[in-house]
């Protein structure tokens, strides 16, 4: 009987180094070669959630509080939460054990719906600039900021959380079935400086160094 | 090859870097910094093409890509802009628009023929008899346009995309667009800078006249350039061109890489919250008599040859000018060894006397009031001069002739941005007088002609567009207005257009061959204004975008008709600016479709895909399009399709149940737990828009399906249908989220037995059932008992990420059924043989939920829900104009329709929807929407299509579901 395996819709033309098994997710912690960046790193295998509520003041996700303004984020250990509209939040969640899940019903698993990934790195916002017209570095926002629009004419979500040289990155979900091509467009656009894939350590990294 | 200038502080080019090409088979070589105009002009190339309309030999006139001139064919690829593009090893540059060659061309005799090509001759003539038009139209067809590019052919080269946002964005990098650069990035603003050129610098780059203080305007140009170049907010893009601006300050344009550039060309989409433009000037058209033969050029160009190229543009020049740079070009060249015969000078005076001392101390002749009339030769041989009431003349020999009229600004970037113009009596320009928010004019474009001017005119603008950014410069506005009042103004310019010539080979566009002779005859047939000679003529509808016509168009037209005022104003421009290769708008191309799960794994099962919508589907697996093996396995063994882009929702909150009564046609309060219900959704026409089905999975929390064109569109729509009712409801798109298998056929339920650890008969699971169960413990499953196919069918709702693995178990379940894939194609046919439709495909844009048969899901009792479509359903009952769904065979044992073939008697009676050659039932059967008198049993149908060249095929139409129409199948 053939193990059960999930896959990730983000494909990497790197060699993983390292890998782990995780809830049936085979996850990259290191490639060869990653390089000195900037990279990509596939974070399809950690949860997001949807939460829809006409009183998210109440909702405490988490044990945190809501962003109250759309487009503003807040980062609590580990999670990360995107307020979208007046009822609506995106959680992600982005370092540490994967949480319990919520088990009100204003809460939607919704890790299956979408390719998640960060990009970090110097350059990013140079390659993001090759595939968007939104402005990354527009000085009336503060990361952690999020963004809904179009990249490489797609529909995505992409949360900035840092925008200094040295630490910039961001991450980015779209729809899981644009996966192949998503993935294509990013490398393509950053293969003139350099974009190469990266496991999920050098993510974690970067994180905990913010 | 000419020997090149090496001392000269302003050159481009490295002469010891040898750059080979090849030119009509032969090579050549030119150095680095050239660009493939001055190589050729470096190895003696005089003729680069044949102009349009006369075939007119042509040489090199500007070097900005003005006209279309010297446009050739390199690399395969025509009407390149060689005054433009950078020579690179290898070039292969061949002549356009020549039989022969350049300088011998077989169709050069059209000169002599011009008498007979009049303004608009093409509009009245060949149109009589009518049987000549379609004859003609060809041969004109075939003389339009130059160069040749084969269909298939495909664009050589990396193009790319950049959509970048700014603060402030300056067009043009001369020395009033980086002074408003440096102005603006003095207040910490983000500043894009865009120079069509490679480099930096404008007008006073290629300039050795002192700027001030002992400076020359070429050292100015270098620190001004350094010093943009060290501010970190300000982006430079060289080689990049302005080609549209638009609403908001969207300024779009393509970069031409370098060599080091990982792009051939890169489009450009720039968002800035104010403009600043200062694209300066180019020369005007002097028109005289043979004023494009080769060896006739701009003052600017020459003095470029020279300065930035090392070349010297001939031997013995004599000058045609109407401002001060055509006598600073003559005194340059003079001094680089070019022999001046004279200079003929349309003004009388207003000439700066400093010029004029130093031309008188070198012999030079300036005669005031002259002007060239006529170039003689192929090649300028000689050059006749008059004086401008034409009263007297001489004839001087030479190989080159310098003609300028003067100055006139480029308004192009304004001109789209929707800034008015208005002629002024003073510089002789049409400067901008309302420009659009947040753009500013800068520069010599404004009539400025002292450098310290220019530049503060520049950091004036700058300091504007900050305003518009927000920032607090009101005190530098006014210190550099102050500033300027102590500069000088605009400078008076010449008004003069043309020699008093009869015009009939006195070229006012040269892309066209559009002659002043033309002008007149089309103002005398009452064309008497720039827009409409234009038209009729010609005048600026070339490669060139206008920029040789531009401004004399208007000029010329009011001097012709005697008006006291010029209120004409220029033709309009629109983008692209500058030509732009489709190449380049497409950019990187990034296919961006959807993929399913399954989607690498059914590739490797030889599935052959199409695009639907935003997905790729497998639509077929094997060259059989017929798909009769799918289909059969289907009907007899069990098959698996791939259903993952089936629309899937989750609705909930206290409202959701309102939500789904207010958009879907049935009353949606009797979905049961565990039971699957269709429904369909409409819009306020009663048209039907979307099918699916829905499941109750708590108190006011449901799943429901969509089609897959509607997914896109599905939460707006439930949004909008309740935007007035206040309703507390969630949405949430599980589309990608979910894949989908549909597991259908008479072994199914065998198959998935072997999997799941449920009960799966039909009494635990029946038809129209919903469960939820996991599979080995892990992976959560929601089942539907369905029968789209007509055959015992399971849909599988399976995570995406665990879709492969679900797929394989269920292959090597299904082994011993000898389980395949089915495709796309093959659901088609198996649900069409069932009778059961696809909306899109058994319906269009006016099919209503009753004309296709699906009335009986109608809840029309409910008035409170308000759902959408009822009122017009009501009134479409007793319609009886509307097309009715058929189920048709035909006749004979004929073959099927195709889709789409229109249903006739006398008049076209309805359409084909799907029709299909059914291997099940052994005969071509199909459906139809048809008027209602032709939807009863029995009634023949005549179908007409494409290129049947009358031959009409026949049916009758029968009863549907054309197969299993008890459907025991489905529900066994």
């Amino acid at each position: 009987m053939n193990a059960l395996q999930r896959i990730s819709p983000v494909g990497l033309s790197g060699t993983p180094l390292k890998t782990e098994a995780r809830d049936h997710w085979q996850v990259v912690l290191e490639y060869q070669d990653e390089g000195q960046g900037p990279y990509l790193v596939d974070l399809s295998h950690r949860n997001r959630l949807d939460l829809q509520s006409s009183d998210l003041a109440s909702k405490k996700p988490f044990g945190m509080t809501v962003p109250d303004i759309p487009g503003r984020s807040l980062m609590d250990k580990g999670i990360l939460a995107n307020r979208m509209n007046r009822t609506q939040v995106s959680l992600y969640h982005l370092d540490g054990e994967r949480p319990d899940l919520p088990a009100e019903p204003e809460y939607t698993d919704v890790t299956e719906a979408t390719l998640f990934i960060a990009l970090i790195g110097a350059p990013v916002f140079s390659i993001c600039e090759k595939l968007t017209a939104l402005d990354f570095m527009a000085p009336d926002r503060q990361p952690p900021f999020l963004y809904q629009g179009p990249f490489a004419h797609v529909p995505c979500q992409m949360v900035t959380l840092n925008r200094d040289a040295a630490q910039a990155g961001l991450v980015l979900t779209c729809s899981r079935g644009y996966g192949r091509d998503m993935i294509h467009a990013i490398m393509g656009a950053g293969e003139e400086f350099g974009l190469r894939p990266a496991g999920e350590s050098r993510f974690t990294q970067w994180f905990q160094s913010l | 090859m000419m020997n090149r200038f090496d001392h000269l502080p302003t050159l481009k080019i490295d002469g010891n870097t040898k750059i080979p090409f090849e030119y009509k088979g032969k090579e050549y070589f030119g150095v680095q910094g050239d660009t493939v105009a001055t190589a050729l002009y470096a190895n003696g190339v005089r003729m680069f093409a044949r102009s349009l309309k006369y075939h007119r030999p042509r040489g090199l006139y500007s070097l900005d890509g003005e006209c279309s001139n010297t446009l050739m064919e390199v690399d395969g690829i025509p009407n390149v802009r060689t005054e433009n593009t950078l020579l690179k090893s290898g070039m292969v540059i061949k002549e356009q628009n020549v039989k022969g060659s350049a300088a011998y061309d077989l169709l050069g005799f059209l000169d002599k023929l011009d008498w007979a090509m009049p303004a608009g001759f093409y509009y009245h003539t060949m149109h009589k008899p009518a049987m000549i038009w379609p004859l003609a139209m060809r041969q004109i067809r075939k003389a339009a346009g130059i160069g040749k590019l084969a269909p298939d052919f495909q664009m050589p080269g990396t193009y790319d995309e950049i959509y970048p946002t700014a603060d402030v964005c300056v067009l043009g990098g001369g020395p009033a667009g980086m002074s408003a650069a440096l102005a603006a990035a003095e207040q910490g603003l983000r500043v894009i800078l865009m120079e069509a050129r490679p480099w930096l610098g404008g007008h006073f780059d290629y300039r050795t006249a002192a700027y001030k203080d002992g400076q020359t305007l070429h050292d100015r140009a270098a620190q001004l350039a350094g010093e943009v170049e060290k501010a970190d907010n300000i982006r430079v893009f060289t080689h990049t061109s302005m080609v549209g601006a638009y609403n908001n300050n969207l300024i779009t344009g393509f970069q031409i890489g370098q060599d080091a550039d990982p792009f051939d060309e890169r489009y450009f989409e720039i968002r800035a919250t104010a403009v600043v433009v200062a694209t300066g000037c180019i020369e005007r058209a002097l028109i005289f008599d043979n004023n494009e033969r080769p060896g006739v050029m701009q003052a600017n160009c020459a003095l470029r040859l020279a300065n930035t190229y090392g070349l010297l543009p001939g031997s013995k020049a004599i000058f045609s000018v109407g401002h001060d740079l055509g006598l600073e070009a003559a005194l340059t060249l003079h001094d680089l060894g070019l022999a001046v015969a004279c200079i003929a000078d349309v003004r009388e005076d207003g000439q700066d006397e400093g010029l004029l001392t130093a031309l008188r101390e070198r012999g030079i002749t300036v005669i005031r009031g002259w002007v060239a009339a006529r170039a003689h030769g192929k090649q300028v041989k000689k050059a006749t001069l008059t004086s401008i009431d034409g009263t007297a003349t001489q004839t001087l020999d030479c190989d080159l002739l310098v003609a300028s009229a003067g100055l006139t600004p480029v308004t192009g970037a304004l001109t789209v941005a929707q800034a008015k113009l208005r002629y002024d009596n003073h510089t002789g320009y049409f400067l901008p007088t309302e420009l659009p928010a947040n753009m500013h004019a800068a520069g010599r474009m404004l009539g400025l002609d002292s450098g310290p001017a220019i530049e503060a005119s520049g950091r004036q603008a700058g300091l504007q567009a900050a305003r518009d950014c927000g920032t607090d410069v009101d005190a530098a506005i006014r210190a550099v207005r102050t500033e300027r009042e102590h500069l000088s103004g605009p400078a008076r310019g010449t008004k003069f257009v043309t020699a008093p010539v009869k015009g009939r080979k006195s070229f006012i566009c040269f892309d066209e061959d559009t002659t002043i002779k033309n002008v007149k005859q089309a103002i005398d047939k009452g064309f008497d204004v720039p827009e409409l000679i234009k038209r009729f003529s010609g005048a600026g509808l070339g490669p060139g975008q206008g920029g040789i016509p531009g401004h004399n168009l208007p000029l010329y037209t009011a001097k012709y008709q005697a008006l006291s005022d010029i209120t004409i104003r220029p033709t309009t421009v629109r983008p692209p600016l500058v030509p732009t290769r489709i190449a380049t708008y497409a950019g990187a191309q990034h296919t961006m479709f959807k993929q399913t799960p399954m989607d690498a794994m059914q590739r490797r099962d030889g599935g052959i895909f199409r695009n639907i919508g935003v997905w790729q589907r497998a639509r077929y697996f094997s060259e059989d399009f017929t798909c009769q093996a799918e289909i059969e396995n289907v009907r007899k063994n069990a098959g698996m399709l791939d259903g993952s882009t089936l629309g899937k929702f989750r609705i909930h909150g206290p409202d959701a149940l309102k939500a789904l009564q207010r958009v879907y046609v049935s009353d949606m309060a009797k979905v049961k737990a565990g039971r699957v219900k269709y429904s369909a959704m409409c819009n306020d026409d009663g048209c039907v828009i979307d099918d699916g089905v829905v499941v109750k999975l708590a108190d006011n929390d449901y799943y429901l399906t969509t089609s897959t064109a509607r997914a896109g569109q599905t939460v707006e729509w439930v949004r909008y249908h309740t935007r007035y009712d206040g309703w507390d409801f969630a949405l949430v798109n599980l589309t990608d989220s979910l894949g989908v298998i549909n597991l259908s056929g008479p072994n199914a339920r065998e198959v998935l037995a072997k999997v799941v650890d449920i009960e799966v008969t039909n009494e635990a699971f029946g038809f129209a059932e919903y469960k939820e169960f996991k599979i080995r413990e892990a992976i959560p499953v929601r089942a539907m008992r369905l029968g789209f196919v007509g055959e015992l069918s399971y849909e599988l709702h399976v995570p995406s990420s665990y879709m492969q693995s679900v797929w394989i178990m269920l292959k090597e379940a299904g082994k011993e059924f000898t389980i395949r894939n089915f495709g796309v194609e093959a659901q088609n046919v198996l649900r069409m043989e069932k009778g059961h439709i696809i909306l899109g495909q058994e319906s269009e844009q006016r099919t209503n939920l009753l004309d296709v048969g699906l009335g009986f899901l109608w809840d029309r009792h409910n008035a409170a829900a308000k759902k959408v479509g009822a009122v017009a359903l009501r009134q479409a009952e007793s319609d009886p104009s509307r097309l009715k769904l058929v189920g048709f065979k035909m006749e004979n044992n004929g073959r099927a329709p195709r889709d789409g073939a229109v249903i006739v008697d006398q008049a076209i009676r309805g359409y084909v929807c799907t029709a299909r050659d059914s291997f099940t039932l052994k005969e071509a059967v199909g459906m139809a929407l048809v008027d209602a008198d032709l939807a009863k049993v029995g009634t023949r149908l005549a179908f007409f299509e494409d290129e049947c060249d009358g031959k009409l095929i026949y049916g009758e139409v029968v009863k549907m579901p054309f197969y299993d129409p008890k459907g025991k199948r489905m529900k066994m």
